[in-house]
């Protein structure tokens, strides 16, 4: 821990503030939520691993359903998103209001963003036949993203109504600067757990010719 | 932070938020070049154990990067980052208990007749 903050422990038996403590718990048992969804997905990838059979009676591979470019803007726009959280926490601190309402909209609007995108992927991928109750692979798939993506809106509508609390004039000062941190401390976590849910549901499927799960069809022997 | 709730910051902590500045706009190009490197290594022709390894080892290092740098824990007191290294284990203990739970199938039949 550096001197800077050494020097500003709060006056508390931790030496942290309590919002503080209580949003880094908060976002422990969350964690293992997350990380409850995350090996359901998984587990049922690697039992099931067929994929889902569409309303015509055709047998569908993920690997076929996945927009591998949309899935990476919209990675990219959520960590710059958490880039720009972390400049809108850093210019609270500084006392620097307008620079944090500035930040603060790039959040929103890059949050929305990836709601749209999330919101395209979920219509497209209903019309290709893959829904919450036709398949293991849709229930576990959407319980999982849409979790996720709850909490995406959660977060935005957070920043919103702080961004207009900012206006009030209430929002200054240590317990100002606070609340945006904890504000920012969950919006970074909803970053990382996208950032795991990319690699463990997206980019594998894409390993190998059938995806690291494969296509639970019997292989072809010559 | 300071004592008074509305004291103006010490030219000390806004040196110090004008360092992290700099550190979290490094981050932010690293962020993006691993994201990018990584949707490439799905691509290339290597076998596919070096390809998942070296996606989680990815994976890993911009998930702890952004909870050491982003969310402040490099800087916070230490029991924050013990609180979440917990959880993470816990959660991590819950996905390979359930591996192993569910990789039944797999054991040699001799072990189990």
């Amino acid at each position: 821990m550096s001197e800077t903050a050494a020097a500003h422990d709060a006056p508390t038996s931790t030496g942290i503030d309590h919002k503080k403590l209580i949003m880094w718990l908060f976002l422990a048992s969350d964690c293992m939520f997350f990380g409850t969804l995350i090996s359901t997905h998984l587990l049922y990838r690697k039992l099931y691993p067929s994929g889902f059979t569409d309303a015509e009676g055709h047998q569908r591979f993920i690997q076929n359903l996945f927009n591998i470019e949309l899935t990476s803007f919209s990675t990219f726009i959520l960590l710059m998103s958490s880039f720009l959280m972390a400049l809108a926490v850093s210019a609270m601190h500084k006392g620097e209001i307008k620079s944090f309402r500035r930040n603060v909209l790039g959040v929103i609007f890059f949050g929305l963003i990836f709601l749209g995108c999330q919101v395209f992927e979920f219509t497209h991928f209903y019309h290709q036949g893959l829904t919450i109750q036709n398949s293991v692979l849709g229930s576990t798939f959407y319980v999982l993203t849409g979790t996720h993506g709850t909490h995406v809106a959660i977060g935005v509508l957070w920043l919103i109504l702080m961004y207009f609390y900012s206006f009030t004039g209430k929002l200054g000062g240590h317990t100002g600067a606070l609340d945006v941190e904890v504000a920012g401390l969950y919006w970074h976590f909803v970053d990382i757990v996208w950032i795991i849910i990319f690699t463990a549901v997206y980019l594998v499927e894409y390993l190998g010719p059938n995806g690291f799960w494969g296509t639970g069809l019997p292989a072809v022997t010559k | 932070m300071s004592s008074s709730p509305e004291a103006a910051p010490s030219p000390e902590f806004l040196a110090e938020e004008t360092r992290r500045y700099h550190h979290f706009i490094t981050l932010a190009l690293w962020l993006a070049v691993v994201t990018g490197a990584e949707i490439v290594l799905i691509f290339v022709p290597v076998s596919m154990p070096v390809v998942l390894t070296v996606l989680s080892l990815m994976s890993a290092g911009k998930f702890f990067a952004v909870i050491l740098w982003f969310m402040h824990l490099i800087y916070d007191k230490r029991l924050l980052f013990w609180i979440f290294v917990a959880a993470l284990a816990l959660a991590f203990a819950t996905f390979t208990a359930l591996l192993a739970l569910f990789s039944v199938d797999v054991l040699d039949p001799k072990w189990i007749s």
